[in-house]
């Protein structure tokens, strides 16, 4: 972990997307269309495993799955290198609280005997990220991000902060929000996209000697009071409702939409700002530049 | 290998509020644990909880704890520092389990106000010290040390943009949904925590907030408590809830190499400790299998023993805690620990009063929370 330095170059070698109106990333580069269906995880990743799963969980699943397909990580037998050299940075706000709000209800309404012992690692926010390492064997670091609205760019930068401090070779980023009850009344009757996307990012030396194809390389990332100065080249479609965490992830997804359709100008990806908390942004790099 | 230089701290729990408060209450073996105060205790089995006593009216919970204890503690621990209160440009990087979701409860049954910008706590960290670049990480009872390594990665780096200093710091307050699904996995209510004990019950939450000031370099204008020395993440990808001996023990040996130590130089283990009914067991035998012919030679102890289990707080609670013993020569005990699971049988553990006038130079700390997400970290003392 002493070999860090700003001068590590970290590429993304897989890139995945389910939402409503697109499944693959050229699809959201082009602008998800009304009227897709939901997501259905067990179309993706077959019905084992999913009960007693919450809805963020099963999408992360079938996102991670995707994912590493993508990059050439999972085969027949699972994952096609060694455990300890795979992390996941989770991001989501909403993740978990529908198990939070019907636990409560059930102790409100019954008393501690009507819960449900199932719902317990639900309750952790974290059980995204853990889940999909449990599930995909993956032994790196394992962080979620619950940032608000940069948190998928907060994500992405922190991945690549521990790639390079060398805790692990890649990581597998992921950006999540469920729809329900709970979201909407939190959002004032709004909706959140139900689906989300992930990445791989990769140091770029680890990706060359696996003969990974990269698809985007990362560039500056900051996290600043002020309003981003220009806006994010990527805008998420209004019918798909509040992307949240999803949202920095989902950009930088259709950066790699972009550059694997030829574009070669740098795309900046854009969250937050003097609404919020902070803003925060990030640049990507058409795959040359690694 | 450069040791960053430890140079504020401050603290939250049952037990006290201040670092100074805090450990001494510790030392004396004093325990946090009371009835449980937010909470109508007839929908509960189990009673009992470590709550911070600061809500304004007897048995009304209150939304916005976790972030109040949280800025509490930051506030301590940039005073110590002498950093002065405007945070813009700074890191500060929060570890917590269970977020504001006490806040969202309250909303969601109770019509208390709430948004979604107030689940993670960038907002009420830019409110009071100005601060932008916030991280809130949820990473269960391992949080705080998660937050710690990725501090000691940002101090790690070069070039313009790298920081010379770091916030790290760790909240939880317990949540009902939590507290509830606990105590419902134990065959009978938990009663107190009573790590690694046989006759233990199970584990309770506690409230708590730690946050500590990290710098680069030691510029010599600031007191230096202790020394960071290095921080291992990893994990198990074994079970959601339940801890695997093997991925804990990876993580004590990789802290081990990052941080330049050997079993036979560590004094003092905090660890993580929780009571709960497959964790100690757990703990006790990744540690006994790293620490080998060594196992009987550091200093053990478990503070949730008296505030409870404090999530996402605990393990900066325990460097925090740590740090002051390797100082002082004193540990606190594990209050209730009469009789050591077979797993700890060779372990050192103060019980009964504080350990003192000890040279201790270097503790481990241990965090493992859910999803067999691990954290260990080795600390050096000043004195």
């Amino acid at each position: 972990m002493n070999e860090a330095t700003t001068e590590t170059t970290v590429v993304v070698s897989g890139a995945a997307v389910l939402l409503p109106g697109a499944d693959t990333v050229a699809a959201l580069a082009g602008g998800p269309l009304p009227g897709g269906t939901p997501v259905e995880p067990a179309d993706h990743v077959g019905r084992k495993g999913l009960r007693y799963k919450d809805r963020a969980t099963q999408l992360g699943y079938a996102l991670t799955a995707a994912a590493l397909r993508d990059a050439g990580l999972l085969g027949e037998d699972g994952l096609t290198v060694p455990a300890a050299t795979t992390g996941i940075v989770a991001s989501s706000n909403f993740g978990n609280l529908d198990t939070v709000a019907r636990a409560l209800d059930t102790l409100r309404e019954e008393t501690v005997t009507g819960t449900s012992p199932m719902d317990l690692p639900n309750a952790s926010s974290n059980v995204i990220a853990s889940s999909a390492a449990i599930r995909y064997g993956l032994r790196g670091p394992n962080l979620m991000v619950c940032n608000g609205e940069t948190s998928g760019l907060d994500a992405v930068h922190w991945a690549a902060t521990m790639i390079a401090a060398g805790r692990a070779e890649r990581f597998l980023v992921l950006g999540v929000e469920p729809d329900n009850e709970v979201v909407r009344r939190l959002l004032g009757g709004g909706r959140a996209v139900d689906g989300g996307a992930a990445l791989v990012l990769e140091a770029r030396v680890a990706a060359t000697a696996r003969d990974a194809t990269v698809r985007a390389v990362l560039g500056p990332y900051r996290r600043a009071a002020d309003a981003p100065r220009e806006p994010g080249h990527w805008e998420l479609p209004a019918h798909l409702g509040s992307a949240s965490g999803a949202f920095g992830v989902l950009q930088v997804a259709a950066a790699v939409g972009w550059f694997d359709a030829g574009r070669r100008e740098p795309v900046r990806a854009v969250a937050g700002g003097a609404d919020h908390d902070a803003g925060a942004d990030l640049l990507l790099l058409a795959p040359e530049a690694a | 290998m450069t040791y960053r230089p430890i140079v504020g701290m401050g603290a939250v729990a049952a037990t006290g509020s201040g670092v100074d408060e805090l450990f001494d209450a510790l030392c004396r073996g004093v325990s946090g644990r009371a009835e449980l105060r937010g909470f109508d205790r007839s929908r509960f089995r189990a009673q009992h909880a470590y709550e911070v006593d600061d809500r304004p009216a007897a048995g009304q919970d209150v939304p916005g704890r976790a972030t109040r204890l949280l800025l509490d503690a930051v506030g301590q621990a940039v005073a110590d520092a002498g950093l002065g209160e405007d945070l813009s440009g700074i890191p500060v990087l929060v570890g917590t389990g269970l977020r504001e979701l006490r806040s969202l409860e309250l909303w969601w049954r109770d019509g208390s106000p709430f948004a979604d910008s107030g689940l993670h706590f960038g907002t009420g960290l830019r409110e009071r010290f100005n601060a932008d670049v916030t991280h809130t990480f949820s990473n269960a009872c391992s949080a705080s040390l998660y937050a710690l390594a990725l501090a000691s990665d940002l101090l790690d780096q070069e070039g313009d943009g790298a920081p010379d200093t770091v916030i790290v710091a760790g909240v939880d307050v317990l949540t009902e949904s939590m507290y509830g699904l606990l105590e419902r996995v134990h065959p009978q209510p938990p009663d107190r925590v009573r790590p690694f004990d046989r006759n233990r019950t199970g584990v309770l939450m506690g409230d708590g907030a730690a946050a500590i000031v990290l710098r680069r370099t030691d510029d010599g204008t600031r007191r230096v408590h202790g020394r960071l020395r290095g921080v291992a993440v990893n994990c198990d990808a074994y079970h959601v809830t339940a801890p695997s001996p093997g991925g804990i023990a990876e993580a004590m040996r990789t802290a081990h190499r990052i941080a330049g130590v050997k079993p036979s130089d560590i004094d003092l283990v905090m660890l993580h400790g929780t009571g709960t009914l497959l964790n100690d067991e757990a703990e006790a035998t990744a540690l006994r299998d790293v620490l080998g012919e060594d196992a009987s030679a550091p200093l053990m102890t478990a503070v949730k023993s008296m505030t409870g289990h404090t999530s996402g707080a605990s393990g900066l609670i325990n460097l925090i805690i740590g740090v002051r013993a390797l100082q002082e020569g004193r540990v606190p005990p594990t209050v209730g620990l009469d009789d050591p699971v077979e797993e700890a049988a060779p372990f050192r553990f103060v019980t009964g009063e504080a350990a003192t006038g000890r040279d201790l130079g270097v503790a481990q700390l241990n965090a493992f929370g859910f999803g067999g997400i691990n954290a260990v970290a080795l600390v050096e003392g000043t004195r």
